[in-house]
């Protein structure tokens, strides 16, 4: 063996003692989150945006010295957006030790729902999953912590109502969407409330990928012409919605589209915000870089000698991560705390999430209460609309239709 | 040596027709059997015991594809509508009927045989490229139906929960007691199929998949047999839903679409078209390339970059890598995992007297 | 009543486009098969892979629209170059499903490069025509469809005569019909195989500028190759003018599907509605409209 090949030996022996000696000091005070995410499938244009700020807000919390004492360390699986990798992950997790899991995916969420209860982790599906999970008695492990499809269908109408001078009487709104589960959710909700406050519905179904849907914006804009448009799109569909309906001639400020179809990635796949002045949308998590702790992450950057982290210019889904992170971080905060600053069980997190109550993370999460019967904090959304060259906070945080929407939970489960 | 074909004598036609007539391929059975049923569940943590369920259903349904597109010579690119059929089926009958799982099994996978056999139909007129697409057609006018049935989807969420599978009252809830109920009908299944290719019925596949003209002149009803092949495939395709349903504990049409019916054509490609170990082989291999590849690279990856980039590069690397083994066996091997094995098996029939 | 018939002939217009555009991505396809037998599930990768070089070229700043476009033209072409020497030529004389596979495998990792060489983030591809759609009485059609149409008529034009009048062309058909016997009067077969895929890759190329800046430019463009599929089996798998009139007939049955079915079954219709009308074609004329009929030799 010669001297160079001796001396690489040490070298490798020495980095191999090193991190097995920092991964064995780590395990002691150290909590593990498990992430999936979808980086390379159907949904990966929000993954890879959405996933790099859960990371950050993580890196920007151990670098102050974690939660209570603990570092967290997060384990990502990017499972393609398909179930039987979703379901190994949730092993790998377990096997992992733990204490939650970030769920990405309606029919992830679906599948996992059993197995999540079954072995007490908790696993949040914001934005995506059921409405009905909202329930917490009956799910108790799955956590949606941000308003559900049926939240944003009646806090749509609500805006709507607002917009077309307080009352809806009479009028007609267009309900158009993406033809698949999802995007048949909020139906049964809207239908309700067309009932209970005198408005025409009618739907259109854009079947998938989603990518042309000039007949339905042709039967919306020249034969239904209606006062208002929801749109619920994912993917593609909603740039080419909002550019199939400015070509048609219709106004943008009478359209407001779900969580999904909201991010500056639609608008500018839509050829930019100057196309689509007046478009409004939903959001479940604040918007732009104007917070305090994207000022902190940045700092945290430029300290180690790095650009800002480019995943933040389409701020809607990193900013959601950002949320999704600092909520999972509150719920392990509450259960450390809980237990006189002992390492926390999954049971343990799921109850301190359970009592996350009036945490903004400076105006970014709404003021949502989670409880032990109320998984989803409330259902809060905020209006941001295009303007001037970008998305502008249009009121505050607001709830809609509550009493319809316990209504439904009550009947469905 | 180890392989010794010679010096064996049958005394009767049963011995002679035997599914294993060499006692090396007995003992060798013997033990794999051992192996699974009694070694693996007891020594392997809970996470690789769920690692070989997917496996294991996996396994179901590539080996009814392969029947169908192996050895009959069929296209198909439907294989995941069967198994959304058979799962919903399923769902439907446990849930509204409260039908145990003994029963419901085999009702989902006769109704997707049933619908199979309908989607066969233009397999009588068209072939290669067009019957793929027909094929194709298929599983979207399936999915269609199915999204827009809410008597069959079970509402707007076309999700339906089904209880866990339950034999005299025990339930079978951690991965170590689905295993058993993974297993068992795996094994099942490559039995059948095992005896199928063997019969009558496997012999006319594969003479309609050679020459089908050649085989219609002899006497052989192509269009019975293209129909059946269809079925028995379509069969396979649904119980392999059923078995996804009790393993997930939800019947969820999303998780059976176009992605999957590649998935499984991509398995059986790579582990062999036309042979029972090859659907076997290509099965475990597509179910666990990703896990393996995002196994291996976490260490090596968690030295260069940090935990958010690091899921990125591995996610990107595993597509890429996917496509190209796909590439790789076609040019290299095209007969697959299975060649690959026969190869080493042959070597060894003769050692180590090869000369 | 004026509206109605105004809605009709809008849903027609609009269809007709669509459907021109949806030729575009066909005529890679069938130009392939025509010349080379080979089957291109990967089309719409294709077009995703010219979307990006598209739209990074014209990202960039100061880089005029016509050179964006060459080199979308230019990677497009060597990119099938390569394709055919190093993927397909060992897959000559397998199984179809074999090259399916491959092709298949291809798009996988095609969709599998954008995440670790440039991002996936979608991208615009910039193009200098206006966004107001442009009236033609009670119509209006989007200047970018517009533009497609007038790109797909020039293709059809070039190729038609390409492959009647020119003697590259006449070659083609020869290769096309009977590799053996040309080879035996001198054609080159192989260069003609390398022409038929570098025409595939041009025509991918401005197919994928045209849905790229009508889409934007990310993973799901990819999935408009989904739609080749029912136009080419509905036209001929190897005729140019049937991906023309596949392209149109699908195009409009797409338009009408959604404009009078969906209200009456809740949507959807659209996406399976080819599909339906081209089994029903299928039973009838086995090998589409204007298809050649392959005489099986046992």
């Amino acid at each position: 063996m010669n001297y160079t090949t001796r001396w690489l030996g040490a070298a490798v022996a020495a980095g191999a003692l090193a991190l097995a000696a920092g991964a064995a000091y780590a395990q002691d005070k150290e909590v593990v989150f498990g992430l999936q995410c979808d980086r390379t499938g159907a949904t990966q244009t929000v993954g890879i945006f959405l996933c790099p700020g859960y990371h950050d807000y993580i890196s920007l919390l151990n670098s102050k010295g974690g939660v209570e004492g603990f570092k967290i360390r997060v384990m990502e699986i990017d499972h393609e957006y398909k179930v039987p990798p979703a379901m190994e992950a949730h092993e790998r997790f377990k096997k992992e030790g733990v204490v939650l899991e970030s769920l990405y995916g309606t029919p992830q969420t679906a599948a996992l729902t059993k197995k999540l209860e079954e072995d007490k982790i908790l696993g949040t599906s914001p934005g995506f999953g059921t409405a009905a999970a909202a329930d917490g008695k009956r799910y108790p492990y799955v956590f949606p912590i941000a308003a559900s499809y049926w939240s944003q269908g009646a806090a749509a109408v609500a805006f709507a109502k607002k917009e077309l001078g307080g009352s809806l009487k009479d009028k007609k709104i267009a309900y158009l969407f993406y033809d698949n589960p999802a995007g048949k959710e909020p139906l049964v909700i809207l239908e309700d409330l067309a009932k209970s406050e005198s408005f025409e519905l009618r739907i259109f179904a854009v079947p998938a990928p989603g990518v042309e849907m000039a007949a339905q914006v042709l039967d919306i804009t020249g034969r239904y012409k209606p006062d208002f448009i929801i749109t619920h799109l994912f993917g593609r569909s909603p740039s080419v919605s909002i550019k199939e309906l400015k070509g048609k001639g219709y106004p943008l400020n009478k359209v407001v589209s779900f969580v999904w179809g909201a991010s500056e990635a639609d608008i500018k796949a839509a050829g930019g915000f100057d196309v689509a002045e007046g478009y409004h949308t939903l959001q479940f998590a604040g918007v732009g870089t104007d917070f305090q702790v994207i000022k902190d992450i940045n700092a945290m950057y430029q300290a180690q000698g790095k650009p800002a982290p480019k995943e933040q210019e389409i701020s809607v889904f990193y900013n959601r991560g950002l949320m999704i992170a600092a909520l999972h971080v509150e719920a392990v905060r509450n259960a450390i705390k809980a237990k006189g600053g002992a390492k926390p069980t999954s049971v343990d997190v799921k109850n301190g999430m359970e009592a996350i109550k009036g945490f903004t993370l400076g105006g970014m999460v709404p003021p949502m209460a989670i409880t032990p019967e109320d998984h989803e904090g409330g259902g809060w959304v905020q209006v941001w609309t295009v303007k001037g060259g970008k998305l502008v906070k249009n009121g505050e945080w607001f709830q809609a239709y509550r009493d319809v929407i316990k209504k439904h939970l009550a009947a469905v489960n | 040596m180890l392989h010794r074909e010679s010096g064996v004598f049958k005394t009767s036609y049963a011995a002679d027709m035997a599914l294993y007539p060499l006692p090396i391929a007995r003992w060798t059975v013997a033990a794999i059997i051992l192996l699974f049923a009694v070694v693996l569940p007891l020594s392997l943590h809970e996470y690789y015991l769920s690692v070989i369920n997917l496996s294991l259903i996996a396994i179901v349904g590539a080996l009814g594809l392969n029947i169908l597109v192996g050895y009959t010579g069929q296209i198909s690119v439907g294989h995941a509508a069967f198994m959304s059929v058979g799962a919903y089926t399923a769902a439907n009958l446990a849930v509204k009927l409260g039908l145990p799982f003994w029963v419901t099994l085999p009702a989902g996978g006769l109704m997707a045989a049933f619908i199979g056999a309908i989607v066969g139909i233009p397999s009588l007129r068209i072939k290669g490229l067009y019957l793929a697409i027909a094929t194709l057609a298929g599983q979207l006018i399936i999915e269609w139906i199915i999204n827009h049935t809410p008597a069959i989807s079970g509402g707007a969420q076309a999700s339906i929960q089904v209880p866990r599978p339950a034999l005299w009252g025990y339930e079978m809830k951690t991965q170590g007691q689905l295993y058993f109920f993974l297993l068992f009908f795996a094994a099942l299944a490559i039995l059948a199929t095992l005896n199928l290719v063997r019969s009558r019925i496997g012999r006319a596949f594969v003479a309609i998949r050679d020459q089908d003209i050649a085989a219609e002149i002899i006497g052989i009803n192509i269009f019975r047999y293209k129909l059946l092949s269809f079925a028995i495939s379509s069969f396979y395709a649904g119980v392999c839903g059923v078995l996804y349903t009790y393993y997930f504990g939800i019947a969820n049409y999303e998780a059976f679409q176009i992605g999957v019916s590649i998935d499984y054509l991509a398995m059986i490609i790579i582990g062999g078209l036309g042979s029972v170990l090859g659907s076997i082989l290509g099965a475990v291999f597509v179910t666990m390339l990703p896990i393996v590849i995002r196994l291996t690279m976490e260490p090596l990856a968690g030295l260069f970059f940090n935990a958010g980039e690091m899921s990125s590069v591995i996610a990107s690397t595993r597509l890429v890598l996917f496509g190209g083994l796909i590439i790789f066996f076609l040019v290299v091997e095209p007969e697959g995992l299975n060649r690959l094995w026969r190869n080493i098996r042959n070597y060894f029939r003769v050692w180590p007297f090869s000369y | 009543m004026w509206d109605e018939l105004q809605f009709a002939v809008s849903l027609i217009v609009s269809g007709l486009s669509i459907g021109l555009m949806y030729s575009l991505i066909a005529l890679g396809f069938v130009l392939v098969y025509k010349a080379t037998d080979a089957i291109n599930f990967a089309q719409g990768e294709f077009v995703m892979l010219a979307g990006f070089v598209a739209a990074l070229a014209l990202g960039t700043q100061g880089v005029p629209v016509i050179a964006g476009v060459l080199a979308a033209v230019v990677v497009m072409v060597l990119f099938s170059f390569a394709l055919e020497r190093i993927v397909l030529r060992p897959l000559l004389g397998r199984p179809i499903i074999a090259v399916i596979m491959a092709t298949i495998g291809l798009g996988a990792m095609l969709r599998g490069l954008p995440p670790i060489t440039v991002g996936g983030e979608t991208r615009a591809v910039p193009l200098p025509i206006g966004d107001a759609p442009i009236n033609f009485g009670p119509v209006s059609l989007p200047p970018i469809q517009i533009l497609g149409v007038i790109v797909t008529f020039g293709f059809l034009g070039i190729f038609t005569w390409f492959f009647l009048k020119s003697r590259m062309g006449i070659a083609m058909r020869a290769v096309a019909d009977n590799q053996q016997v040309a080879m035996a009067m001198g054609i080159n077969v192989e260069r003609y195989f390398a022409l038929a895929w570098a025409m595939a890759g041009t025509v991918s190329a401005l197919g994928g500028v045209i849905w790229g800046s009508m889409l934007g430019v990310d993973v799901h463009l990819a999935l408009i190759g989904l739609k080749v599929f029912p136009v080419v089996i509905l036209g001929g798998l190897d005729s140019i003018a049937g991906a023309v009139v596949g392209g149109l007939i699908i195009g409009v049955v797409e338009s009408l599907a959604a404009g009078y079915l969906d209200p009456y079954v809740g949507g959807g219709t659209k996406d399976f509605a080819p599909y339906v009308l081209m089994i029903l074609a299928l039973m009838f004329r086995p090998y589409g409209l204007f298809g050649t009929h392959r005489i099986e030799r046992v």
